[in-house]
This record gives C-alpha cells, structure tokens and sequence, in this order.
C-alpha cells in the first residue's frame, strides 16, 4: 500500500508542477496586485498598498456596475437558450435513424470553428450593407438595412445570437449523454401504463437528466461569466458600452490603461461570481444525485 | 419522437442552423472582388479561387496552419499523458483530499484568464520561453489540465479495479497496469478529453496573440487576427483562411464523434 | 612552438579588432504592423542592412489596430524585455511611454538643428517635459473629402462651415432621389478615430476637450455640449445614417469609394484609393479641402500620425538610432509617399518637385498639418480617451440621452483622472 501510495504522488507530481507555476501563481500575484494601486504610467506612484480601496472603487463605479449588469443579462439570456436549443438537438440525435452519424458531425461544426473566425464571421452576418441577415429581413431593400452592430438596442443581441450559435453543440452533447444514459425499459414500462409522450418526457426523462443538465449549467455558466473573444472581435464594448461584459472592462483598465491593481480587482470579481455559481450548482448536483439513488 | 416526418423536419432544421452561418462564410470566400461588397449581398458565387491564393501566397496560411497543428498537438499529447497519470493516481488513490484537489482544479479553471496572462508572460520570458513552441504548449497545458483531469478521472473510476488487479497479481507494473488494461477500457474518456484540449488549443487567441509575436511561431488564429491590413478589412482573404482552418477541425470531430458521443455517454451522467 | 603561439595570438587578436567580428549576427528587433505595401518596406530594411553589414533587422509583426499594437508594446515595455528596440508609436502614446519610463530620451541624438528640418506639430508631439522620445515618420491630419460632381452640378462650392455643409448634404439629397445616397460618412464607433471626429466639431466650435492650464475637463462647457448636439441632431441624425455608428476607416471609406457619400471625412491616405479605379467607383470625382468649422472660428484638424521610438531597455541605442534616423530619412520619406500616399513629416520633402507632381495634394496639405491640433499630451491619455470614448458613443448612439448630464459624467471621471497628476512632486 505504501508503495502504490508513492507511485500515486510521483503520477500526480508533472501535473501537479504545470498547475502551480502557470496557474496557481499567476492567480495569487493577481490576487495580490488588487491590493494595490498600481498604474503602469504613473510610475512614481509606484505601488501603494490600498487594502480593499479598489474593490470600494469598483462598488462605487457606475461603469463597473454596468458591466456587471450586462453580463449577467448575457449568462441570463444565453444559457437558458442553450440549453433548450440543446436539448432539442440531444433529442433528435438520441433517436437511431440513417445519417445520425452525420448529423452529429454537423451538429459539431458551430463549436469546433475557431472563436477569432467565429466572431468575424458574425460580424460580416451583422454586416450593415452586405450582410445575410439584413439580406434574410429585408431582401434587396437597402434603405432598411440595420446596423445591428452599431445600434445599443441591438449590439448585445447580435453578440448573445453569435454565443448561442456557438455553444449550443456544447450543451446539445452533454444533454446527448445523459439521454443515452437512461434504460429503455424506464420508458417501456411508462408505455404500458399508458403515458404520452409528454408524460414520458416529464417523468422518465428530465429528472434523469437532471445531473446532465446541471453539468452543463455548470461549465457554461463559468465560461459565459468570462466571455471576452467575441466582444473583443465584433464590438469593443461598444456602441456605448452596450456590449461591455466585465471581462472587457479588466481587459482594458489592466492592458490599455496600464491600472494593473484595479484590473486585477475586476478579474477577483469575476472569479467570485463564478465560484459563488459553481458552490450553488455543486449543492444542487449532491442533492439530485442523492435523489437519483433513491429511485 | 419515433415520428419519421418529425424527426426529419427538425433534423432538417438543425442542421440548417448549424450549417448556414458558416456555409455563408464558404461561399463568400468564393466570390469576386467585386462581389464581394456588392449591396446587397448577392447568394451565389462566381467560385473564383482568388481569395484562396491571395491568403496562401500573401498571407501565409499554410505557415500558420503548421504552427497551430505543432502547438495543439503537443499540447494534446502531453496533457493527456500527465493528465492520465494524475486521474488513474486519483482515481485509484480514494484519500479525503483528492476530491479536494479535483475541487482546486475547477477553481482554477474558473479564473478569468486575461488577469493571469501578465504574470504568465513575465514567467515565459524569465525562462527565456516567448516566441518557442514549448512556451505556449506550456501554457496551454496548465490551462487545460483542469478539464482533462476532471473528464479523465471520472471515466478511469469506471473501469472495474478487478480487472487491473489481476494485472498485477500478474506481475505488472502500476505503470503497466495503466498502460495496458486501464487506457484501453477508458477509451472514449480519453478520446473525449483529446479533442476538447486539441479543440482548445486550436482556438485559442489571448495568450497566443501575447506570447508569439514572432511570425515564424504564430498561431492560426492570430494569423488570420493580423490578416487586416493597415486600413482595409480582407473579408475574401479572412472567409477563405476561415475555411482552411475549420476543415481539419471538422474532419476530427467528424472522425472522432462516435467516441466522444460514447465518452460522454459512460462519464458525464454519473458526475 | 613559439610561432604558432605567436601566430594563433596574432590571428585572435586580429579577429576581436576586426569590425565585422563585433557586428557579425547583430539583430535589431523592430517593432511594426503588416503594411499595406510590403515592399517599400522591404526594400528600405534591405537597403539599412547592405549599409550596415552584419546587421539584421527582425521585424515583429503585431496586430493591425493602434489599440492592439499599443497592449502589445507596453506588455513587452513593462517586463523591460531586452529583445525590442525600435517600436512604432501612435501620435498620442510618446508622453505615456516618456512619463513609464518605456521610451528612450532621444535628445543626445535628434539635435534642435535635426529638429527643425521637420513639421512642428508631430514634434511637439513626442515631447515630454522638455525631452523628445520619438521621430515622426509620417504625419495625418483630417481632412474632408467630397463629390466633386455632385457640388459642380448643384452649383455648390466646397463649404466652410458645418451647418453649410449640412444645409447642403441635404439640397443634394433632396435632389438625387432614389439614389441610395448618404450626407456625410465619418468615424464613429466607440475607438479611438471617436475622439479625432468629435474634436474636430468641439474645437472648431471654440471649445476644448480639457482645460491644460488648470487641468480640468472642459467637456460640459457650453461650445462642447453645442458641438456635440450638432453632431447628434443634424450631422447622424439629417444627412447619415446610423450605420455610422460602427464604422472605422475601412468602412466609411468604402462607403464613400462606392459612391454612396457626399462628403466623407478621413486622413490623407484616403486620397489615392478614392482615386484609383481598381479600387473606387469615384476615381476622378473626389475633391478635397480642409474641415469646415463653425462661425468666428476656425478649423481644426485633429493631429495623427505615426512616430519611431527607441527601447529604454534597448541593449543597442546606437544602432537602433541609426535604424530611426536612416527610416526617417528624406530619402526613405520620399519613397513612403510615392508608394504608400502617406503624408512625409520632413518640411524639404513638400518643395520636392518628384513628390508633388504624384501627389499634388500635398501643397494643400500643408497647411492643414501646419494647423492640426493634438490631442492632450498627457501619460493618462489612454484612460482619458476611454471615458471620452464612452461619453461621445452613448451621446451619439442614444438620441434621448440629457447630453449635459453625461457630460458631467465624463467631467468628473476626467477630473479624478487628471488629480492623479496632480500628485506628483517631481518638477
């Protein structure tokens, strides 16, 4: 036992390295500096120690503030549609039928297109003179073309319709598992009592589901709450800030800006939210798995 | 949903939506100069190459593609291999702190990336490791290994320890064992991991785009971000190299579906 | 015995004393963007190292926007990375880069006498308390294109001012129905081109994006807020189109070039593509003169331009000043402008016979680069830009906002920005 003990921490120990100093570390030096105030042009500042006054400043900025509420309405809109578009797609392809194999290959291409080609390609769809989707509403009108991509109302939306598009094969594959996980007989035995399709798709199948979706909850939320490629790419935050998610907002005060000590305030900040989701999916996760025991 | 009507209109209708989007992209690759910005946008192509030979003789594609191919491959490879080491360890070794350490692994991954990417260069250049293949494999191992370990360790908890038991009553090696009767059992695990890193690896920009700056070394998806010249924007060029540089992606997942289908399958239902 | 020992010492010695053995492999690391025309450059780097035998110049190619780039530089800047010795600068990053500690100071090597030889606004520029950290290259102003055709068929001479240019955008369109045509183009997404735009209505109006005497914002001034309703109300909202809104260079140009623009405003380089038929529809029906402005005031140009600077971290600062001033060169300005159409910063170069009579725009260019204004020289100029650049973009992109009220906004962000400068004791 003493020997298979040590052969398990020497197998541990080359992963175990690679996290610590590129993981590990950068996260605590990130931690630290949001401790201070650090601005990268005004070097004779240096870098003071503030204790908790960046996180009071971040409280107290409205932008900051903003962006927080335009990330939560992306990770509100985009995972619920996921999800459901998911599940459809999980549905489908859960049935035996000639070109299955095809169609779960084409089901994948959305997500496995690089995010920088992803982005560039919805952003020539959002296109306000020769894009598809002012071509699909409004045909050869040019007078009514949008420019979803400058309008407030409309950038964010554009953005959430390019995430949706991309990560649905995710959630749709996840869903897949679960669903092939469940015995047939489950479902046989609800035909003989008589139970519809809905009724079999209320009872049988989504509370076998349930660790399925909560597992896929749970990855994309902390994805989501990080989203930074696609507003990178199709927007840079703007118009008006409109598309401004958190993460964008630490990209540009760490790396543009040069105020190191509150961008690493943001990404603490957004490193809690998810962490926050993650302990409160984790606690659902134990209780459904007990349930799932139970039956 | 055994309806056969059903079933082929929302295939149908799938497929449309997963399809359209990009194959849009296809086509506009193919286009003229000239249509390309006509308004509005016409559908069919000309299925004039032009584009295609711009972005290989002006903007190098194939280079980058060969970078992204040694960076992502490595990547894989190597997370893969240290990753199995630490689940087979994990999945085996049933201490209170494994769990934890799982736990870490996730906190981890969950931290925004754009804050820890400082630190992480002033490492890479204090190693003398920017602009060198091996310093963003680096880097793209330690950001995956979470996800790897975690896919990994719950498909190797799967395989019956009976069976590796017997292994070594026959006289091999814990390395052996894995190697020999674990790996092969936890195949679609290990399939399922290896295209989400290669996947990952493949797409990544950030670190990419400020660790090589070095056009010898660059990756594919910093390629095609440099492909806007100083005042145009190539939409022929950037759709064309698009094209290139999903298709290798496309014909893995296409080669590897069956496997990560059952991958996820065994492993994600029981968490 | 003796000889040979005496042989190999003669032999080694030579070697350290031959000037080739110390230059052999030496690199200079330049960083640049992908060119528009390749082989200018090529050929400049080419011709730098036949000089300089031994020298290899490596370039670095970064990403294509000025903000990329930027991110780029002060990461390699700030982890003092040896390896980086020459960098391209945007007109507003010198005194950012001067006050980090990032650039080198150039004086020892750019003398006064140097100096002169060179348009005095993209000088004053890349000065920081009193020293120079930067070589223009090139210089860009903004200036307004228009449809010649169009003015001459409606009897209408370029305007001067910006409510005429309006009053006429909208005779013309009134009168071309049916043609898909649009007033004006511009820049105004949420960037940096944002800022060069709207300077150029506040000042032109006699206002100021901030007070530099008593350092504190001046965008809730009256001529400010009136400037930027003008361009709110009448400049998007009667002759353009809210697709504007998300438009950089590229895009507004293209807009222009395909004859869908009346006037159009845009850098100097924008000149030669209106103009060549591969790539306009216009080519031959462009005009050009300077920004309008409004009345008791004069026009402004906003100050662009690009600059090379030196690595304070440079391992090499004399051979990467060689590389600077051999770019900055008349010679290499020259061949810049006949093959790129971007404007040369060397005053000599604007009498050249061979480079007026291609671009012949340059002699009306003169005066607008002699007259562009900066924007703020300042070390916090990035930060400043991005609260600016939120203010214009959500006055412009949302017509019911209190425009006084974001302006205020943006004063007291400026403001808290600006006391951080304040701090400093150092003269």
């Amino acid at each position: 036992m003493k020997s298979s003990h040590r052969a398990a921490l020497l197998f541990l120990l080359p992963s175990f390295i690679f996290v610590t100093v590129f993981s590990l570390f950068p996260i605590f030096e990130s931690f630290r500096l949001s401790f201070y105030r650090l601005i990268l042009t005004l070097p004779w500042i240096g870098q003071k120690p503030i204790g908790w006054q960046n996180y009071i400043d971040l409280w107290d900025d409205p932008v900051a503030m903003e962006s927080l509420f335009t990330t939560l309405i992306f990770v509100g809109v985009t995972i619920p549609l996921e999800l459901l578009f998911g599940l459809g797609i999980a549905l489908v392809l859960n049935d035996v039928f000639h070109g299955r194999g095809l169609l779960r290959a084409v089901v994948l291409i959305p997500w496995a297109i690089p995010t920088v080609v992803s982005s560039q390609m919805w952003r020539f769809i959002f296109n306000d003179r020769y894009g598809l989707i002012n071509f699909i509403f409004f045909g050869g009108d040019v007078s009514r073309y949008l420019a979803p991509l400058a309008d407030p109302h409309l950038a964010l939306i554009a953005i959430m319709a390019a995430e949706v598009w991309k990560t649905t094969p995710f959630a749709a594959l996840i869903l897949l598992a679960g669903l092939q996980g469940i015995p047939d007989d489950l479902y046989e035995a609800a035909s003989i009592d008589g139970a519809t399709a809905w009724q079999k798709f209320r009872h049988v199948t989504l509370p076998l589901i349930r660790p399925a979706l909560l597992l896929a909850l749970l990855f994309r939320t902390i994805d989501s709450l990080r989203v930074f490629d696609l507003v990178f790419v199709m927007t840079q935050g703007g118009p008006a800030d409109t598309t401004n998610v958190l993460q964008f907002y630490g990209y540009k005060k760490t790396f543009a800006e040069g105020m190191i000590g509150y961008g690493s305030a943001i990404a603490v900040a957004v490193f809690l939210m998810s962490l926050t989701f993650s302990l409160a999916y984790l606690r659902f996760m134990k209780t459904s798995h007990h349930e799932g025991m139970t039956r | 949903m055994k309806r056969p009507l059903a079933l082929a209109l929302f295939s149908f209708g799938i497929a449309l939506y997963c399809l359209v989007p990009f194959l849009w992209f296809v086509l506009t690759s193919l286009k003229s100069s000239a249509e390309l910005t006509a308004t509005p946008p016409k559908l069919i192509p000309s299925f004039h190459l032009g584009f295609y030979q711009s972005a290989l003789e002006k903007y190098g594609l194939l280079h980058y593609i060969g970078n992204s191919v040694i960076v992502a491959g490595a990547a894989t490879l190597i997370t893969i291999a240290i990753g199995s080491l630490a689940a087979y360890a994990m999945a085996r070794l049933q201490l209170g702190w494994t769990k934890f350490y799982l736990m870490i692994l996730l906190a981890i991954s969950m931290f925004p990336q754009i804050a820890i990417a400082g630190p992480v260069w002033s490492i890479l250049d204090r190693l003398n490791w920017l602009n060198t293949y091996q310093g963003l494999v680096a880097t793209y191992i330690a950001l995956s290994l979470p996800i790897a370990i975690w896919i990994l360790t719950t498909f190797f908890r799967e395989v019956p320890s009976e069976i590796e038991e017997a292994a070594l009553i026959d006289g091999c090696s814990r390395l052996q064992a894995l190697y020999k009767v674990v790996l092969p059992l936890a195949a679609p695990g290990i399939f399922t991991a290896a295209l989400l890193v290669f996947i990952h690896a493949w797409n990544e920009f950030f670190f990419a785009l400020i660790i090589m700056t070095d056009p010898d070394v660059q990756t594919l998806p910093v390629g095609i971000a440099l492909f806007p010249g100083e005042y145009t924007m190539p939409w022929g060029e950037i759709s064309a190299a698009s094209t290139v540089a999903t298709v290798p992606l496309i014909l893995l997942t296409l080669v590897f579906q069956r496997g990560i289908v059952r991958g996820l399958c065994a492993g994600a239902v029981k968490g | 015995m003796l000889n040979a020992k005496k042989f190999f010492c003669l032999a080694f010695s030579l070697c350290l004393y031959s000037p080739n053995a110390w230059a052999q492999n030496t690199e200079l690391r330049v960083v640049t963007w992908k060119a528009e025309v390749p082989k200018v450059w090529d050929e400049a780097v080419a011709d730098f190292e036949r000089q300089n035998s031994g020298v290899k110049i490596f370039r670095e190619i970064g990403p294509q926007s000025s903000t990329q780039i930027h991110d780029l530089l002060t990461q390699k800047l700030k982890n003092r990375d040896p390896r980086l010795d020459v960098f391209f600068m945007d007109t507003i990053w010198p005194a950012e880069f001067a006050s980090a500690g990032w650039a080198l100071p150039l004086d020892r090597y750019f003398t006064a006498a140097e100096r002169a030889k060179f348009l005095p606004a993209p000088i004053s520029a890349n000065q920081y308390r009193g020293q120079i950290f930067g070589v223009p290259l090139f210089i860009d102003a903004g200036v307004l294109y228009y449809r010649k055709d169009f003015l001459e068929k409606h009897g209408l001479a370029p305007p001067r001012l910006w409510p005429e240019l309006v009053e006429q955008a909208k005779t013309i369109l009134a009168r071309e129905q049916g043609s898909q045509l649009v007033g004006f183009s511009g820049q105004f997404k949420q960037y940096e081109g944002l800022i060069c735009n709207m300077m150029e209505y506040i000042l032109s109006g006699g206002g100021a994006l901030w007070d530099e005497k008593r350092m504190v914002s001046a965008l809730h001034e009256p001529a400010a807020l009136e400037a930027v309703r003008f361009v709110r109300d009448r400049m998007i909202g009667e002759i353009s189109h809210r697709g504007v809104l998300a438009y950089e260079e590229p895009e507004s140009l293209a807009l222009f070039t395909q004859g869908r623009a009346i006037f159009h405003r845009n850098w100097p380089y924008a000149w030669s593509i209106a103009n060549d038929p591969a790539s306009s529809k216009i080519a031959g029906k462009v005009g050009m003169a300077p920004l309008p402005s409004f009345a008791g005031a004069r026009g402004v140009a906003a100050l662009g331009g690009w600059q090379l600077g030196v690595s304070r971290f440079s391992m090499k600062p004399d051979l990467a000043w060689r590389f600077v001033a051999f770019m900055t060169s008349e010679e290499i300005q020259k061949r810049i402008g006949l093959a790129t159409g971007r404007a040369p910063t060397r005053k000599a170069l604007y009498e050249d016979a061979e480079l007026t009579s291609k671009m012949p725009q340059l002699k009306l260019l003169l005066d607008t680069f002699k007259q562009a204004v900066p924007r703020p020289t300042t070390p916090v100029y990035v930060p400043l830009s991005n609260i600016m650049q939120r203010y214009f973009s959500s006055v412009l992109a949302l017509p019911n906002t209190d425009i006084k009220k974001r302006a205020a906004l943006a004063a007291r962000d400026i403001d808290r920005l600006l006391d951080l400068l304040r701090e400093r004791q150092m003269p």
